[in-house]
């Protein structure tokens, strides 16, 4: 009989309407790295709750060390040796790394704090995993790859065996990338066990001893990863052959319609500013990318471009007019479109119809209000129709359905409706695929290639490798609020991508 | 002078301690508007107090009243802890709710009092001329009044607590992370009740001591006149910070005090202004003190929101 | 009967109902402790109001007084409810009403100015007080809570001394209308003699059609639309386009000319005088929280609840006061406001009953149904 750290055996959980987990089995081996992976919505936030303890399975068993276990709660979890650094870091900002780290198993004398004693614990466990981050620095002023770190280290500072990453690649440069994978591969080496959550093949690839994989609710299987390939991982993900692979025609690029020059923006975090003297072009007929590591000034980018953050200095040109002043309201008018990088916080009102955010740009043209000052009802539900027909926005209600009640995808296609019915001349997008699963982010790309052909300027800001090496025709990099190099995505591999992404190359441009 | 400085301390005593209160209740992540109401419950409760126990030991009678002004605070704080904690509801709301809820249930429970041991008697006041006495000691004509040592050991005690204690570091997380908090097994709804419970004992200490400032009566129908809210105000000139509450406390306790001394000030005197316009004074101050510090705040990142476990 | 449960007006009646028994509840029981000999007989004065009286003709003129006091507490919940629905708690329509009560008085006694020009001054004078809670709020980022109450008390101050020099000389109170300029009552339009009393004015129609054109503005029109989108989702709105901080401004300024509106409305009835000595700001501003909550902060449910809350304070007026005090009124309308905290809650269990109900019903279909629960279950599981 084998050795297993944890297993969970036919895992049952339903909600009203849907079997989150139907029967799954998932078992972890002492001291190795075993991936878990599936689609957004294939169920594996759903089974990690349920090892937590946040949900009770309808059906099944958890076992540790071979002994069933009942786990009713997040502290049973930590009880059981197990922890978990989630995809969004749970880390009070305000707070030092080793208040972050101590928190919840705190030394303490009367109620008072003891640090002394844990500071020396932390700066060993860094040692020992060459897991470096100063203890005493505030968790708002270090790096995000620090900000990883910590989450380690308080799992090895509560002596946990168990270990899960949640998507722990998603915010981290390609060299972060590699440095943690050698970090994963330290841990295991140690006798940890590792449950590493991923829709990365490559990564997993690269790590992982054993990958088991969740689809639609359902267990697919285990394989060894010796045993397998990329292309046998990624059918049995998505249940049929993906096409990577974004098909287009090479691009016929016109007038210049966006130019910016010199622009330099504010940040809100840190005196410095977040984007600095960046000067570019989009011309007509092609996809321009900003590609770059989260955080080094693409969001404040936009936000300058687009009107929501004013510049500090710089002129942006659209269509031969200068609209560096100009409202946002103006610029929409003017031929801009932007879908947001947040559809929750700025792309929806998530209280409204559906009706009424699919004219949330456009809800004061005359076809939609009449010269009094009131809706036209009637016009607003058959242009919302329309779109809904045209972009398959699929909803409960049709138009009158509330916005928060739809899924994350078809939230996003009523924005991409919006937004390309406008008819814009310039069509911003940023992150547009971003928490999508697989078939609706192949819509995405082809509803920005259908922009690209039809004579439209796209700039597309993204994070995620494989889009930005597959959708655009030109790639610029970003770092540090600058761009810092451009690339052309036929010619150019990962690697130099993500040396540029890094910082550890660059070149003058004047695109 | 001495007057001046005498009623300013005792006015920052008050404001000192309903800010801590709002302080601690804002790091635990529920904003508690429900000062006002609260400290009209506290001073509810000391009156009561000192109207029931007949001791002549000064010592007792303190003991007795803060003990009294403490339970009935928190008492009332609960409210305020069940329907925000429990059942998450809107945080102004309920804290407005229970302003206008304090001042009505004082008034009502006071006359029913009142009426009892004296058929003639309708008014909502109550009088407690001789325990007053009991709680200030006279230096040289300067009224030294025991809360203002309170509220100094209130200042050290709630900075050490928060930023000492285990039990501070945790109460904080609930207020700037919730999420966080409760994944390393910190249980947020019990921090939180404890952020408002402790809240309420210091709003009912405020109260006590705003009724003891500067009368020896107390008409329950005119609450607290809107001191929760300068008590809020100062909470954020201090940034959520104890220390630097209360050098806000003084600043707004001295222009507080002026309306009850500005007649003994020949400068202020000559100036020959409506009395109004000291009255109003506090109000404005805060509200120009607001219009500068609000922009850059360091308030609790997830105050206001109520939590809720299967959001995480 | 399960749809008519899951529409969200429906449930709004409902938990406005409970709240209302369960504040009387809690009142009778205050009652009852402080003397359960007459603790039935006033809660139901209380509740009866202008009923206590035998003789139709009385009934039916303190009915008009109820009524004639309804007015400005609903022009105060709209204005709470107003602000609201734009995201904005206005806790300083108390002191927006007492500038407005301070303009109309102030215009109509020092300047000898006809009624309309003085209510217009009151919208205006409201006004000014609420657009300056939502400049501090737009450009300064001041909690509008705290700002709106500072303001109250200021409001307070200022009117105080400023009516002062239009007061009677014996008595804390401002000038009569009737006898120091006429031509600043309201007109009454032959309302006073259809209720036998001469405060019911104009300002009941026009109250009633406020009430409809509030919800008019907020559902059917352009600004209502854009003014929920800033309530409801502000960063969306600027992404819109939308000039936020002048909605905001606009939206308190809007809100604060409501309850200016609203205290000129009664105190060009004549109904009320000013007391230039008062020490705390009058209730109206702060009832208007509850009428606009329990009117489910919907403009026509105002009506209604308005009417309910005006009604139960001046109920109060008819406790034994040998025991009670009038203020029970204030604290059941008090308890009301706490309760309708709970709507929320209410609400979401009438909506998790009815679909617990409809899963069983599902369930009993499943054997047919299997294939459909399938499907659904593609819709997978993660949040």
């Amino acid at each position: 009989m084998e050795e297993y750290a944890i297993e969970m055996l036919h895992i049952t959980k339903r909600f009203p309407g849907i079997i989150a987990n139907d029967d799954i089995t998932l078992q972890l081996r002492k001291g190795e790295i075993h991936a878990l992976l599936g689609e957004n919505g294939a169920g594996k936030s759903t089974l990690m709750s349920v090892l937590f303890g946040l949900y009770q399975p309808e059906e099944g068993i958890i076992k540790k060390d071979g002994k069933a276990v009942k786990v009713n709660n997040p502290n049973d979890a930590n009880a059981l040796g197990i922890g978990m650094v989630h995809q969004h870091f749970k880390l009070v900002e305000c707070f030092t790394v080793l208040d972050n780290i101590i928190m919840g198993v705190e030394p303490t004398h009367l109620g008072f704090l003891q640090k002394g004693e844990a500071r020396q614990k932390v700066k060993m466990l860094s040692e020992k995993y060459g897991l470096y981050v100063d203890p005493d620095a505030r968790i708002e002023d270090i790096t995000v790859g620090m900000q990883q770190r910590t989450e380690i280290l308080k799992m090895l500072y509560r002596d946990n065996e168990i270990l899960i990453f949640d998507e722990p690649t998603a915010v981290l440069t390609p060299q972060e990338i590699s440095e943690l994978m050698q970090i994963m591969k330290n841990l295991a080496a140690e006798g940890k066990s590792i449950l590493f959550i991923s829709h990365k093949l490559n990564e997993i690839m690269e790590v992982a001893d054993r990958c088991s994989v969740l689809r639609k609710g359902k267990y697919i299987g285990t394989v060894n990863t010796a045993d397998t390939t990329i292309e046998e991982l990624s059918a049995m993900m998505v249940g049929r052959n993906v096409n990577f692979h974004v098909e287009k025609k090479p691009s016929v690029p016109g007038d210049v319609i966006l130019d910016i020059e010199h622009m330099t923006v504010a940040s809100k975090v840190h005196k410095n500013n977040a984007v600095k003297d960046v000067s570019l072009k989009v011309r007509a007929g092609e996809i321009v990318c900003i590609a770059g590591i989260d955080g080094n000034g693409q969001s404040e980018f936009v936000y300058g471009l687009s009107g929501l953050e004013p510049l500090v200095s710089g002129k942006i040109t659209l269509d031969g007019k200068d609209i560096t002043k100009t409202s946002i309201r103006q610029k929409s008018l003017l031929g801009m479109s932007h879908i947001p990088e947040d559809r929750h916080k700025h792309g929806l009102v998530l209280d409204y119809t559906l009706e009424d955010n699919m004219i949330l740009q456009t809800y004061f043209k005359p076809e939609f209000t009449n010269k009094a000052g009131f809706l036209r009802r009637k016009n607003i539900r058959e242009y919302a129709n329309r779109l809904i027909e045209q972009y398959d926005v699929r909803s409960g209600q049709g138009p009158i359905t509330i916005t928060r009640s739809m899924s994350g995808g078809n939230q996003q296609k009523a924005i991409i409706a919006r937004e390309i019915d406008k008819q814009p001349d310039l069509l911003i997008a940023v992150q547009p695929t971003r928490g999508l699963d697989v078939g609706a982010i192949e819509y995405i790309h082809k509803q920005l290639v259908a922009q690209r052909d039809a004579g439209k300027a796209v700039l597309l800001v993204s994070l995620e490798l494989d889009e930005v090496m597959d959708v655009p025709d030109r790639i610029l990099v970003m770092y540090e609020g600058e761009i810092v190099g451009e690339l052309d995505p036929k010619t150019t591999t990962q690697e130099e991508l993500g040396l540029y992404m890094a910082g550890a190359k660059r070149m003058e441009v004047t695109a | 002078m001495l007057l001046l400085l005498q009623y300013t301390l005792i006015f920052t005593s008050v404001l000192v301690l309903v800010a801590l209160g709002g302080c601690i209740s804002e790091h635990s992540g529920v904003i508690n508007l429900g000062l006002e109401g609260i400290m009209v419950m506290g001073a509810l409760g000391g009156a009561l107090m000192m109207r029931a126990f007949g001791t002549e030991s000064a010592l007792l009678m303190v003991l007795a009243v803060i003990l009294s002004a403490v339970v009935f605070g928190m008492a009332y704080s609960a409210l305020l802890g069940v329907a925000c904690i429990n059942f998450k509801a809107d945080q102004t709301l309920v804290g407005t709710a229970l302003n206008l809820l304090g001042t009505a249930a004082a008034t009502v429970l006071v006359k029913a009092i009142n009426t009892a041991s004296n058929p003639d008697n309708h008014s909502s006041e109550i009088e407690y001329v001789r325990a007053r006495k009991m709680f200030i000691v006279n230096i040289n004509g300067f009224e030294f009044n025991w809360f203002m040592l309170i509220a100094v050991l209130a200042v050290i005690g709630v900075a050490i607590m928060l930023y000492k204690t285990r039990f501070g570091l945790r109460l904080m997380a609930c207020g700037e992370h919730p999420q966080a908090a409760d994944s390393v097994g910190i249980n947020v709804y019990k921090m939180r009740w404890a952020g408002v419970l402790l809240s309420g004992a210091l709003g009912g200490l405020g109260g006590i001591c705003y009724i003891l400032a500067g009368v020896s009566l107390w008409k329950f129908e005119n609450g607290v006149a809107g001191f929760g809210f300068l008590a809020l105000a100062v909470m954020i000139f201090g940034q959520w910070n104890p220390v630097r509450i209360s050098l806000a406390a003084l600043l707004f306790g001295l222009f507080r005090a002026l309306s009850n001394t500005y007649v003994g000030i020949p400068f202020l005197v000559s100036l020959n202004l409506p009395s109004n316009v000291y009255n109003m004074m506090p109000y404005i101050v805060s509200l120009v003190v607001l219009a500068f510090t609000s922009k850059t705040s360091r308030a609790p990142k997830a105050e206001g929101i109520p939590y809720d476990k299967s959001t995480r | 009967m399960k749809k008519l449960l899951k529409n969200s007006g429906v449930q709004a009646f409902i938990a406005s109902i409970i709240c209302i028994i369960l504040g009387l509840l809690i009142g009778y029981i205050v009652l009852l402790f402080i003397n359960p000999e007459g603790a039935t007989e006033s809660i139901l004065n209380v509740i009866k109001n202008f009923f206590t009286f035998n003789r139709p003709k009385t009934q039916l003129k303190n009915f008009g007084n109820t009524l004639a006091k309804t007015m400005p507490l609903l022009m105060c919940s709209l204005s709470i409810l107003f602000a609201y629905k734009v995201g904005l708690f206005n806790i300083g329509t108390a002191g927006q009403y007492v500038a407005g009560a301070c303009a109309s008085l102030y215009a109509a006694l020092a300047w000898g100015w006809g009624w309309l020009p003085c209510m217009l001054f009151a919208i205006v004078a409201g006004a000014l007080l609420g657009a300056i809670v939502g400049f501090l709020k737009a450009y300064c980022n001041v909690n509008e809570v705290i700002s709106g109450i500072m303001l109250n008390w200021i409001a307070l101050y200022l009117t105080n001394t400023l009516l002062s020099s239009v007061k009677e000389v014996a008595s804390p109170y401002t000038l009569t209308l009737k006898n120091e300029n006429p031509s600043a009552l309201l007109p009454k339009a032959g309302l006073n003699e259809l209720f036998n009393n001469d405060y019911i004015t104009i300002a009941v129609p026009m109250a009633l059609i406020i009430a409809i054109a509030v919800h008019i503005l907020l559902t059917c029109t352009k600004l209502g639309y854009e003014l929920k989108a800033t309530g409801s989702n502000k960063n969306a709105a600027k992404y819109a386009g939308m000039a936020e901080n002048r909605n905001i401004i606009l939206t308190l300024a809007i809100a604060g000319g409501l309850a200016g509106l609203g205290a000129a409305m009664i105190f060009q009835s004549g109904y009320f005088r000013w007391e230039c000595t008062q020490s705390s700001v009058p209730g109206m501003g702060f009832n208007g929280i509850a009428a606009a909550f329990l009117g489910g902060l919907n403009p026509i449910g105002s009506i209604f609840a308005s009417f309910f809350i005006q009604h139960i304070t001046d109920g109060g007026q008819y406790v034994n006061t040998n025991f009670y005090s009038s203020q029970i009124s204030d604290l059941i309308s008090s308890v009301i406001i706490y309760l309708c905290g709970f709507v929320l809650f209410i609400k979401l269990t009438m909506t998790k009953m009815v679909s617990r109900r409809e899963e069983k019903a599902a369930q009993k279909q499943k054997t047919q149904g299997q294939k459909t629960q399938e499907q659904k279950t593609q819709e997978g599981g993660d949040k």
